[in-house]
């Protein structure tokens, strides 16, 4: 070591030590420029100078962990819990006030070495002003925040609430529910502070929080302690506001509600970022809430945070009461066209689907709904849920659950077309959609897709059935929906005709206007051979009103004791086009019976080759009875109540026996037919079997017994036999068949017996055909109950019955 | 009051049967009706003892079975026949016989059958119904003037031996 270099060893510590004063403490007697440069010269060329820079961050950061860190936290917990929010507030606004003076000369320090970097100044190379800013934000945030006491959170949260509060009641909104907020104001309370007017803090609080987002962004702090905070209220309030006012509300929309409040929202996080949002906006913040952040990347991001979080909560609470929605449909629309919104924005179809089955299967689909509001709500589900995909996939997918549940009630048909033809109440969608659809839609549905335009194609979701039928058979027509819940329309129109046959063997006045109508707009539906049984039906009607007008005129021109002792008009039905009627046995009284041999006469007159088969038992008969004391007049009643009032014109006692002889009928059904005169105090049992005429009102013993006689009007209903009936039939008659193949075919496949009973086994009314499936599972049934036994799938008959 | 109207005319059209609809001319149409409407007649009866079903798809070969009648030596014996049904069908009589050989007096080796109405007594009035009831009664009342087995007519009075023959030389 030369003596040269002695003499500058001699000055290296003062150089440093007025290179580093000049760094960490700039608030003493400021070193001069000339001399630091002088110092920082001498350190450089001793290869000194690399090390300053290492010194600095050093030095701050055994500050932060000695004394700064350790301060802050103190005084973060300083406030205890008993304190006022506000004490709390300023105390949390002191820590971070206090931090950032503690951390000034350090960031000075660094500002000026970076500046000394960044010039190259005495030769000096390093990271420059930004990296080490970088690298001491870093420190900064690593010791600071390693693993920051929850304290820290509950107080920004707290703060930010609070400001958050502040913020929506100066402009207006109210964050609270509006009773609460109404209340507080009768209080005299402050709606942002919650504080009484005289102590009211919102100023304040707005001020605190301007400053708070200033240290914060200057410390690079912001995003790291409020992010967090911010994400957390927003989602609260967020859930808090969709729990108060769209739960259980479908009738409006909140789509265009949520933005505007979004855009509010969007005002007090330019607040909170308001250090980052620009110096430009910061001046303008003080003077009114709203500002032009268009172009702030951070809020940008922040709304879209919220968009989406909204649209996923959104979607959640009305998958939670999408069967509510579709129960209220149409009203609800509104509803419904949101979620659509939100759900093409977050991927919870599948979500939606899997509520919305079991929604439908415990909600609906129990034996405790009657059929027809399982109806109605498939129909409003099918009308809801168009709407809201209109590939239709989740209507199918949905649905089905709705769909197999039907076909296992018995009165499914005799509902949907009852309400087809607008004969229940309540359910009068399905007249009205009968007549309003437009049958030349209806004719060309399945070449649709080809007139479509191909550019317009759209693949089907993912979450499509993956059936053969594909897109173009997914039909959203409602009473095609229906019809197919049955694969086939036959079962509907078989069903129609029933309903047909009853209203018009019921009212037994010729009017078929009404029907006519129905019958010609469910042939615009089902095409004209199918409806050809009920035209022929209709005509009937008609034919029989002309043909009775036509014998009524004939025996009109007959002298008086030729005419027939009692006047009839007959419903001429020809039996091969209507549905089964029911059968019954009663012998009419013989006026009656030659009354209506006399008709058969004249029909045949008018009718060559043709006759009359008549059914006694349907129909009605109005009667007067004159009694010694008292008339009864204009009576209408079933024949047989009639015939039994007749015998008794002629004798006033009869046994039951004896009158059952007479009449052909059952005992036990003529004993419920004979209440009906009981309840009437026209007949009396005197003792057990014994029925006697009542000719005096006077004479009837405690004429208010009390007894309930219950007429036995309740099989009445229907004069056709229901299809459940016809179904049992059709099966003894299959069976027949397969018996008789199995006899002299040994043994067969259930293919073979299937196409044998295609081939052979007439078609006509009540009989239809059985699908492959029905088939097996009768047959099944028949092994079961060893009436058949089946091996490696060939059927035969067990020993035992040959 | 409401009374059926009975149409002959549409009774046949209901019972049109499926699949033959492209069927030729019109009088096979009205054959195959007829057998359709034969063999439903036949399910509805519910005869016990008889029966009979269309061999395969075609409705004019049918394969019959009769049971021995009760109290007779035919009893617990099955027997299977075929019935041809002519295109004339049903102003010609079918063609009925024995596939189930059948010794009796009646009936032949092959199996054809010596019956009155299935020959010279034929009338439409018969149907396969009627046919094969006949053909049960004539097991146990066999017409033993004209016999087509002589064999067999011999051994007729003697009902215990005829019954053991019977039953010795029964393979179905």
């Amino acid at each position: 070591m030369t003596e040269n270099s002695v003499l500058m060893l001699k000055g290296l510590p003062t150089a440093w030590d007025t290179v580093t004063a000049a760094l960490v403490s700039p608030s003493t007697p400021p070193v001069p420029d000339e001399a630091v440069s002088e110092a920082l010269t001498l350190l450089c060329t001793k290869g000194l100078g690399q090390y300053v820079e290492g010194w600095l961050l050093e030095t701050l950061q055994v500050s932060l962990v000695s004394d700064v860190a350790p301060e802050f936290w103190r005084g973060l917990q300083k406030p205890d819990v008993e304190s006022q929010e506000q004490d709390r507030a300023k105390a949390l606004l002191e820590v971070f006030r206090t931090l950032l003076r503690r951390l000034q000369p350090f960031l000075c320090g660094l500002e000026r070495l970076g500046s000394w970097q960044d010039e190259g100044r005495a030769g000096l190379v390093g990271p420059g002003a930004h990296g080490l800013r970088e690298r001491a934000f870093s420190t900064i945030r690593a010791i600071l925040l390693f693993s920051p006491p929850p304290v820290l959170q509950q107080r920004v949260l707290e703060f930010y609430s609070r400001t958050f509060s502040v913020y929506m009641s100066q402009i207006g909104e109210q964050v609270e529910p509006d009773e609460v907020a109404a209340e507080s104001d009768v209080n005299g309370t402050c709606t942002g502070c919650t504080a009484t007017p005289q102590v009211c803090w919102c100023q304040d609080a707005l001020q605190q929080l301007q400053e708070f987002s200033h240290i914060l962004s200057r410390l690079q702090l912001l995003e790291r302690v409020s992010s967090e905070a911010v994400t957390n209220i927003l989602h609260r309030l967020i859930e808090q506001r969709m729990e108060q006012r769209c739960r259980g509300e479908y009738e409006r929309s909140f789509l265009s509600d949520f933005n505007d409040w979004l855009e509010q929202v969007l005002g007090w996080l330019s607040r909170v970022f308001a250090s980052e949002v620009g110096e430009a906006s910061t001046s303008s913040l003080l003077t009114d809430g709203k500002l032009d952040y268009v172009g702030c990347t951070i809020l940008q991001r922040w709304r879209c945070h919220m968009q989406q979080f909204f649209c996923r909560i959104y979607v959640n609470m009305r998958i939670e009461e999408l069967f509510s929605i579709i129960r209220d449909f149409p009203e609800s629309t509104p509803a419904v066209e949101d979620l659509k919104f939100c759900l093409e924005r977050t991927n919870q179809r599948q979500q939606l689907l899997t509520s919305l089955k079991s929604a439908f299967e415990t909600r609906l689909l129990h034996p405790g709904v009657h059929t027809s509001d399982i109806i109605t709500v498939y129909i409003s589900a099918i009308k809801a849920l168009r709407e809201l995909d209109p590939s239709m996939v989740i209507l199918q997918v949905a649905c089905q659950p709705i769909r197999k549940y039907l076909r296992t009630r018995e009165d499914t048909v005799r509902q949907i077309v009852a309400s087809l033809t607008g004969d229940t109440e309540g359910c009068s969608e399905l007249a009205s959609e009968l007549s309003r659809a437009d049958p030349v839609t209806l004719e060309t549905q399945d070449s649709e897709d080809e007139e479509s335009d191909p550019e317009e194609w759209t693949p089907d979701p993912t979450d499509a059935l993956t059936d053969k039928t594909g897109s173009k058979r997914r039909s959203s027509d409602i009473i095609s929906l229906l019809v197919s819940i049955f694969g086939s329309k036959e079962i509907f129109i078989d069903e129609y005709k029933t309903v047909l046959a009853d209203r018009l063997l019921h009212q037994l006045n010729y009017n078929t206007a009404r029907e006519i109508r129905n019958v010609e707009l469910l042939k615009l539906r089902f095409g004209e051979s199918h409806m050809h049984y009920c035209e022929v039906m209709l005509k009937d009607v008609a034919d029989s009103r002309r043909i009775n007008t036509n014998i009524h005129e004939e025996e009109a021109r007959l002298p008086e004791e030729e005419q027939p002792p009692v006047p009839l008009s007959a419903m001429i039905l020809s039996s091969e086009f209507w549905p089964k009627l029911k059968e019954e046995k009663l012998e009419l009284p013989s006026a009656i019976s030659k009354s209506m041999e006399t008709y058969t006469h004249r029909f045949e007159k008018l009718k060559a080759m043709r006759t009359l088969s008549w059914k006694p038992h349907l129909g009605s008969v109005t009667l007067d009875i004159e009694l010694e004391d008292r008339t009864l007049t204009n009576l209408s009643v079933s024949p047989i109540h009639a015939a039994i009032i007749l015998h008794f014109q002629d004798k006033g006692t009869w046994a039951l026996d004896e009158l059952s002889g007479a009449l052909g009928v059952p005992q036990e059904l003529l004993r419920r037919k004979l209440a009906l005169w009981q309840q009437h105090g026209v007949i009396q049992e005197e003792s057990t079997g014994r029925y006697s005429i009542l000719e005096k009102a006077s004479s009837r013993e405690r004429p208010d017994q009390g007894i309930m006689l219950i007429d036995s009007d309740e099989e009445g209903d229907s004069n056709t036999t229901t299809q459940s009936e016809q179904r049992e039939e059709k099966l003894q008659l299959f069976w027949a068949y397969i018996q008789a193949m199995l006899t002299n075919l040994e043994s067969m496949t259930l293919e073979r017996i299937h196409s044998m009973l295609r081939m052979f086994v007439a078609t006509g009314p009540g009989v239809t055909e059985m699908d492959v499936n029905e088939l097996q599972a009768f047959l099944q049934k028949k092994v079961r109950d060893h009436q058949l036994i089946v091996s490696l799938g060939v059927y035969r008959l067990p020993k035992t019955t040959q | 009051m409401a009374s059926q109207n009975l149409d002959p005319a549409a009774a046949s059209s209901t019972a049109a049967l499926k699949g033959n609809e492209t069927a030729g001319s019109v009088s096979k149409g009205s054959v195959t009706k007829r057998l359709q409407q034969e063999l439903m007649t036949l399910m509805m009866s519910g005869d016990k003892g008889i029966s009979a079903f269309p061999e395969s798809d075609n409705l004019f070969k049918w394969i019959g079975t009769i049971d021995g009648a009760q109290g007779t030596v035919y009893e617990g014996l099955r027997y299977k026949l075929s019935l041809e049904f002519p295109s004339g069908y049903p102003y010609n009589a079918p063609r009925v016989k024995f596939v189930t050989p059948c010794f009796h007096p009646n009936v032949d080796e092959n199996g054809f059958i010596c019956l009155d109405i299935l020959k010279e007594k034929w009338s439409a009035l018969y149907d396969v119904r009627s046919i094969l009831l006949s053909i049960q009664s004539l097991l146990g009342e066999p017409n033993n003037d004209s016999p087509m087995n002589s064999a067999a007519a011999e051994l007729w009075d003697n009902q215990e031996a005829f019954k053991a023959h019977l039953h010795s030389t029964y393979k179905n």
